[in-house]
C-alpha cells in the first residue's frame, strides 16, 4: 500500500521477479484471464519457471493461449519461437476440482477403508464435482500444492469474477469451520451413533435444527451427510494444517495480489472494493491494472496553420464524429480511473486496448509490454 | 418477431461471459416487454442493484419496487432468501430468531456447497408461481433474471441436478426437481446468452449453450451479440480510412483534431465494425437460435435514455 503514485510498472516488475505467487483478481470480462497469462509469460520470458493456472469453470485460458483446452496436469507450452531468457519456461493448467478433491481425501485419510467411504458417499460425490463453492474450496488447495512444485518457480493465479474471488479468499477458513469437530458432533452425530433418528442434542435449539433438517433434508441424506462427516473428521487435523499453511502463504512475502479492472465505473468499482477486503485480511498488493483503455493518439507532424485534407464534406464530418465519440468515451474512463486513484492514493497500470484480438502467445506479448515498459 | 417470442415463456434467464453487458440487456428486455403491457420482474441475484441505476431510480432493496410503470425489481440475497424460508418452515418466530441466530446455521449456510443456489432458484420458482391475490392470474407475466457469468451460471443451473441427486426424499429433494422441472420447460422457461464481438466472450456463449442443454436440459430462446459499432462508413470510405492511414496522411481536420488522429479513432472504428459482423455470424453459426444486436454506446454514462434505445431495438429484432 506504500507504493507511491508513478510507479506502478515497477512494483510489477519486482513481483514478477521476486514472488513466488501472483494472485490476479477482478470482475467478469476485465481481461483477468489474459492478464494472467500475459504476466506468466512475461515471466517466463524472463528466465523464470511460470505456470498460469485458472480456477474459473469456465475455460478462458486455454483460449488465450491459443489451445483448444487445458487439464488439471500443468502443461508446457512451446516458447522457442519467442527467446525466452535461459531457463525460462511457461506452463499452463486449468483446475480440476474434484481431482483435487479425491487426491485430498487419499492423502488424509486414515486408511483405505476410510478412503474407499469417503469417495464412495454419496454427498461427497456431488460436492466434490462441479457444485459452486468447491471450485474456491479446491483452488486454494491446489495453490498450496503448486507452491511446493519444484518444477515451478512461479504460479500466476487467474480467479474467477470478484465476489467469488472473496469467496476464494475465506475458501480455507470456511471449509474449516464446516468440517469442525465440535460442530459436528453437536449437529449430525446423533445420526450416525444410533443408526436411526434419535435426537440426543445438547440443546434445544439444537433439537429444534434437527428436526427441521429432517424435514427438509430427509433421514438418507443426513445419513449420508453425517457419515461424510464422520469420515472427514479423521482428516480434520490434516485440513487444518493445510489451511494454515494456506493462509500464511497469502500473506508472508511469497505471495502478492493483483487487481484487474476494464476502465468502467462497475468494474473498478469491483476492484475498490476488492482491495479493502485485502486491508483487512493483511494481504499483499501489488497494483492494479486498467485494461482496454482509449488513450487520445497522439497528432503527427500536422502544422496548426495545415490545410483541410481533400475529402468530401460528409466523410469529414463523419470522421470528426467518430473521433468525438472516442473522446467521450476517454472522458468517461478518465472520470473512473481518476476516482479509483483519489480513493486507493495509486494510478493504475494503463494498457490500452489491443488493435487485434489476444489469442497467441505473440498477442499475450504484446499485453506484456504494455503491462511492464521498458 | 424475436420479442413475440420472449414474451410467450414465463420465465428468462439471461447469461453470458462477465462484462459483456447482461445486467443492461437484462433491463432493456424487461423494459421492452413493460412497454408491451406486461407486468415484469427483473430478478438480480446478490449484484449491486444495476437495473435501478440504469433505470435512474432509487437502489431496490430486498423487496419488489416498481421502477417504471410494470417493471419490477428485485434484489435477491441468497441468505436473505434463506432467512425467509426458515422462517416459513418454523412457524413460531422465538425459535426460528434462535435458528437464525445460532452460529451453526451461519456457518451451514457459509459452507453448504450449492445451499445458497438452490434457495435462489427455489424462491425464482416461488416468484413465477405466485398468483395475485384470488383472481388465479400470475402476478407477473415475465420473471426475467440477471444470472451469474457463465460458469458460475451454469454451476446454479446444475445445482438442481446435483441436490435431486443427493437427496432423494424430502422437501428440498422434492423442490429441487420441481425447479429442474420448470428450468425444462420450453414453454415456460428460456435461456438468453448475451456475448459481445469477442472471441471469448462467443466461445463462452457457445459453451454455455451447449452445456446448458445436453447437461442441464434447457432451451435457449435467443442470443443478443451487445456492443457492436454500427457502420458509420461505406465500405470504400472504410477501404479510405485504411489507406489514408497506412499512408500517414496529414492535414487539420477540425479546430483541436488532426487528419491523423482522426483516422485512429476510425481505424478503431473500422476493426470493431468488422469484428462485429465477424462474431455475428460466428454465433449465428454456432447457436440454433435468433441472434440479435444491440449497438455500442458511446456515452459518458448509461442512463434510461440509453436503456430506451435497446429496449427498441429489441421491439424491433
Amino acid at each position: 500500500m506504500s507504493r507511491r503514485r508513478g510507479k506502478p510498472a515497477e512494483a510489477l516488475r519486482a513481483a514478477l521477479a521476486e514472488r513466488r505467487i501472483l494472485v490476479v483478481c477482478g470482475s467478469g470480462g476485465v481481461g483477468k484471464t489474459t492478464t494472467a497469462a500475459a504476466l506468466a509469460l512475461e515471466g517466463a520470458l524472463r528466465g523464470r519457471r511460470a505456470l498460469v493456472c485458472t480456477i474459473d469453470p469456465s475455460r478462458r485460458l486455454a483460449t488465450s493461449l491459443g489451445l483448444s483446452s487445458l487439464s488439471g496436469k500443468p502443461r508446457p507450452l512451446d516458447l522457442s519461437r519467442m527467446g525466452p531468457a535461459k531457463g525460462g519456461a511457461l506452463y499452463a493448467m486449468s483446475l480440476d476440482t474434484k481431482r483435487t478433491f479425491d487426491a485430498l481425501v487419499e492423502r488424509y485419510a486414515r486408511d483405505d477403508e476410510a478412503k474407499k467411504r469417503i469417495l464412495g458417499n454419496r454427498f461427497y460425490r456431488e460436492v466434490s464435482s462441479a457444485l459452486a463453492g468447491s471450485h474456491e474450496y479446491m483452488a486454494m488447495e491446489k495453490l498450496l500444492d503448486l507452491s511446493g512444485d519444484e518444477r515451478f518457480d512461479l504460479v500466476v493465479l487467474d480467479t474467477p469474477p470478484t465476489r467469488h474471488a472473496l469467496d476464494f479468499l475465506e475458501a480455507p477458513d470456511r471449509l474449516l469451520s464446516f468440517l469442525d469437530a465440535s460442530v459436528l458432533r453437536y449437529f449430525l452425530r446423533p445420526y450416525f451413533v444410533a443408526g436411526r433418528l434419535t435426537l440426543k442434542v445438547a440443546t434445544k435449539t439444537g433439537a429444534i435444527a434437527m428436526k427441521l433438517a429432517d424435514r427438509f433434508l430427509g433421514l438418507s441424506f443426513l445419513e449420508d451427510l453425517s457419515e461424510f462427516f464422520l469420515a472427514f473428521e479423521s482428516m480434520y487435523d490434516g485440513f487444518k494444517e493445510r489451511a494454515q499453511k494456506v493462509h500464511a502463504l497469502l500473506r508472508d512475502g511469497r505471495s502478492a495480489f493483483l487487481l484487474v479492472a476494464s476502465p468502467s465505473d462497475a468494474a473498478l468499482g469491483e476492484a475498490l472494493y476488492f482491495h479493502e477486503r485485502l486491508r483487512e485480511k493483511r494481504m499483499p498488493l501489488v497494483g492494479f491494472i486498467v485494461n482496454r483503455t482509449h488513450p487520445e493518439p497522439s497528432a503527427g507532424p500536422t502544422r496548426r496553420d495545415a490545410p483541410k485534407p481533400d475529402l468530401p464534406a460528409s466523410f469529414r464530418d463523419r470522421l470528426l464524429q467518430v473521433h468525438e465519440d472516442y473522446r467521450t468515451l476517454r472522458r468517461a474512463e478518465a472520470k473512473a480511473i481518476g476516482r479509483l486513484e483519489v480513493d486507493t492514493g495509486q494510478a493504475p497500470i494503463l494498457v490500452p486496448e489491443l488493435e487485434s484480438d489476444v489469442h497467441d502467445l505473440r498477442g499475450l506479448h504484446e499485453v506484456g509490454r504494455a503491462l511492464l515498459p521498458s | 418477431m424475436l420479442l413475440d417470442d420472449l414474451l410467450r415463456r414465463r420465465l428468462l434467464l439471461l447469461s453470458g461471459k462477465g462484462g459483456v453487458g447482461k445486467s443492461l440487456v437484462g433491463t432493456a428486455v424487461a423494459l421492452a416487454a413493460a412497454e408491451r403491457g406486461k407486468r415484469v420482474l427483473l430478478v438480480e441475484i446478490d449484484a449491486p442493484k444495476e437495473a435501478a441505476r440504469f433505470l435512474e431510480a432509487p437502489p431496490v432493496r430486498e423487496k419488489e419496487t416498481e421502477l417504471v410503470p410494470r417493471l419490477f425489481s428485485l434484489n435477491l440475497r441468497p441468505r436473505g432468501v434463506m432467512d425467509e424460508y426458515v422462517r416459513r418452515m418454523v412457524k413460531l418466530s422465538p425459535i426460528a430468531d434462535r435458528i437464525l441466530g445460532s452460529p451453526i446455521y451461519d456457518r451451514f449456510f457459509a459452507a453448504a456447497p450449492g445451499l445458497k443456489e438452490l434457495m435462489v432458484l427455489g424462491k425464482i420458482m416461488t416468484l413465477e408461481e405466485e398468483r395475485a391475490g384470488w383472481t388465479g392470474k400470475p402476478k407477473y407475466d415475465l420473471v426475467v433474471v440477471d444470472a451469474p457469468a457463465t460458469g458460475h451460471g451454469l454451476s446454479l443451473l446444475k445445482v438442481p441436478i446435483a441436490a435431486a441427486n443427493a437427496i432423494p426424499v424430502g422437501p428440498i429433494g422434492s423442490n429441487a426437481r420441481r425447479i429442474l422441472t420448470l428450468l425444462r420447460d420450453p414453454k415456460k422457461t428460456g435461456l438468453v446468452i448475451v456475448a459481445i464481438p469477442e472471441e471469448m466472450a462467443v466461445v463462452e456463449a457457445a459453451e454455455f449453450h451447449r452445456m446448458a442443454v445436453d447437461e442441464v436440459g434447457m432451451h435457449a430462446v435467443a442470443a443478443v451479440l451487445n456492443a457492436c459499432h454500427e457502420r458509420r462508413f461505406s465500405d470504400s470510405e472504410e477501404a479510405t480510412v485504411l489507406r489514408l492511414s497506412r499512408a500517414g496522411a496529414t492535414g487539420r481536420l477540425g479546430r483541436d483534431v488532426t487528419l491523423d488522429q482522426a483516422l485512429v479513432s476510425a481505424r478503431r472504428h473500422v476493426r470493431r465494425r468488422k469484428l462485429g459482423r465477424f462474431y455475428e455470424t460466428r454465433l449465428k453459426r454456432a447457436l440454433p437460435v435468433p441472434v440479435v444486436t444491440l449497438p455500442f454506446l458511446f456515452r459518458e454514462e448509461i442512463g434510461r435514455a440509453e436503456v430506451a434505445l435497446l429496449a427498441e431495438r429489441l421491439a424491433e429484432a
